[in-house]
């Protein structure tokens, strides 16, 4: 049977499909985008058996703590030593010095000794000449990117990582990340397509961490606002400050309050992610929210006259618009006037 | 047929101990029976690497079937040391995932074996193992409805025979193969691990294709 005569049940029985599904490469990738757009018919099909085989999961979900990676380890090294005790230790063979070799002229244990104990010596002399700022000497500098209302950008990492930075809103990482670890900071708002390594990579987010190793995901934290973290790929684990954890899984948002408490919701990506390919989303949104969401996309001020009423909400989707238009948007479903000058706009509501 | 599926995404990230981080740039881009061979040459980042990248994903496995942690705890480092201590002759591997998963369903039944009869263990515990939650990607249009039916579904998986279970979590949670299913569930053929799945899902089918 084709692919294109593959009810539901097909799909979720077929190895191929469910090795996408679960974990996709470059190869299965290439062939189901290709069948997809050859056979546009079968998207919803197709999404559907995706959906079915991601739904199903272990019904109980216990954590693989640090301190059971290591005990385990250990004990597993350790019951091996314990075993070759009974054992008879294996005798070194020592190669016997050929005559004449020019290195018997010299009381080469001697030597060694003489050089081992110079070692030491100079090892302590280092010891008391440590000094802390030498250290910070060696330290990798750490290079700060920071957007100011109405700007931008996208960051590319030393390890391959893209990250896009929204508006008012800043990333600290080191020049170069260390060899165990990716750390970088973040205040406000960015979206993270991290490359997949070894290293674990982490973000710090106020006083949350958030666990990454492959995976791309939307974290903000703005002012006095709850932290939102959005998976759309792989998975992350979230650690507030006072030591709760949480792991998402695509699809999946964690919203956390100031104080830690903590919920998990489904998000819509449009309105969660379109900022970074340049949409700008209203959604039943407030007044107050639509002009603050405006002045920080553009960077402007905005002044606001005559009353408005608390009821109204706005729900719109602009790509990549200019400002004027945008303004004609909102203010043409609504009976509002606009005018600008420059970085400033005022508002009228003649009603 | 890609029976050699590196995992896709480890959602844990343990400390390291000294080594590991370098034995999984060595063994990333092998095969599962080139490691396999090493590992059983004595190569000890071989061994960090199967440790490493297995570890987690067994515990978790391993505690579908009982939720006793430290017993499953157990059962892994005593498969690892068993493995160890064999070193020199150990079989052929093509799939390392699906053959440790086999000898932690054995370990794991060999000591709860023992167990029940000493400390008279009810039998029960092993009709609960392998419990499936169903939780449906929700479209934010129709939640309710979505909601109940992946009610409906979750039910019926649990109501399936424990052996179902497992080999359908084995399929979309592990992202397994029919071979490395057939190998971890110690199945004669193929044939036998597809059986299982097809049978299980024909249960479920009226509920999976009405929406």
């Amino acid at each position: 049977m084709k692919y294109q005569d593959y009810d539901i049940a097909n799909f979720i029985t077929d190895e191929f499909f469910i090795q996408w599904v679960k974990n996709p490469n470059e190869n299965n990738n290439h062939f189901w985008e290709k069948w997809l757009a050859q056979h546009p018919e079968k998207r919803a099909l197709v999404y559907e058996s995706a959906s079915l085989i991601r739904s199903v999961r272990y019904g109980y979900n216990p954590d693989f703590s640090d301190q059971m990676y290591v005990e385990t380890f250990e004990q597993i090294l350790k019951a091996e030593t314990e075993l070759n005790h009974a054992k008879p230790i294996r005798v070194a063979t020592i190669t016997p010095t050929p005559k004449g070799n020019f290195f018997s002229f010299f009381p080469i244990r001697n030597i060694a000794a003489t050089l081992l104990i110079l070692f030491c010596l100079w090892a302590q002399y280092e010891a008391f000449q440590y000094n802390p700022q030498s250290l910070e000497k060696t330290n990798i500098p750490m290079i700060t990117r920071f957007n100011p209302a109405g700007q931008k950008s996208i960051i590319d990492l030393p390890d391959g990582t893209k990250i896009h930075l929204n508006s008012e809103s800043v990333i600290e990482f080191p020049q170069k990340f260390s060899d165990d670890l990716r750390l970088v900071s973040l205040k406000g708002e960015a979206f993270f397509e991290v490359k997949k390594e070894t290293r674990p990579f982490l973000v710090e987010s106020g006083n949350a961490k958030i666990h990454v190793l492959g995976t791309s995901f939307n974290v903000k934290q703005k002012n006095n606002e709850p932290l939102y973290v959005a998976l759309v790929t792989g998975k992350v684990r979230v650690n507030a400050g006072n030591g709760d954890q949480v792991t998402l899984d695509p699809d999946e948002m964690l919203v956390m309050e100031k104080g830690g408490e903590f919920y998990k919701r489904k998000f819509d990506p449009l309105s969660e992610l379109g900022w970074k390919d340049n949409y700008l989303i209203f959604k039943n949104t407030i007044f107050s929210d639509v002009i603050d969401k405006l002045e920080n996309w553009y960077g402007v001020k905005i002044v606001v006259k005559g009353h408005i009423d608390p009821k109204w909400t706005y729900s719109g989707v602009y790509k990549g618009e200019k400002l004027e238009n945008v303004l004609r948007g909102i203010c043409m479903t609504s009976g509002m006037n606009y005018k600008i000058d420059k970085r400033n706009i005022t508002i009228t509501n003649p009603k | 047929m890609n029976n050699n599926p590196k995992i896709p995404n480890i959602e844990h990230v343990p400390i390291y101990p000294p080594g590991h981080s370098e034995s999984i740039k060595v063994y990333e881009s092998k095969s599962d029976l080139d490691i396999w061979n090493a590992f059983n040459n004595g190569d000890e980042n071989a061994f960090n690497y199967i440790y490493r990248m297995y570890v987690a994903i067994l515990f978790k496995y391993g505690c579908q079937m009982y939720k006793d942690q430290n017993h499953v705890q157990d059962c892994i480092q005593n498969i690892f040391i068993d493995l160890r201590r064999k070193r020199g002759n150990l079989s052929e591997v093509q799939s390392i995932k699906s053959y440790l998963f086999k000898i932690l369903y054995r370990e794991l039944i060999r000591k709860t074996k023992k167990e029940i009869e000493t400390v008279n263990h009810s039998l029960e515990k092993m009709s609960q193992s392998f419990s499936i939650e169903f939780s449906q990607e929700t479209k934010i249009i129709d939640l309710e409805n979505q909601e109940e039916k992946s009610y409906r579904i979750q039910t019926a998986l649990n109501k399936l025979t424990c052996r179902q279970r497992q080999a359908i979590l084995l399929l979309y949670e592990e992202g397994m193969s029919y071979k490395e299913i057939m190998v971890a569930m110690e199945l004669n053929e193929v044939k036998s691990a597809r059986k299982v799945i097809y049978r299980a899902l024909a249960t479920l089918k009226s509920l999976l294709i009405k929406n």
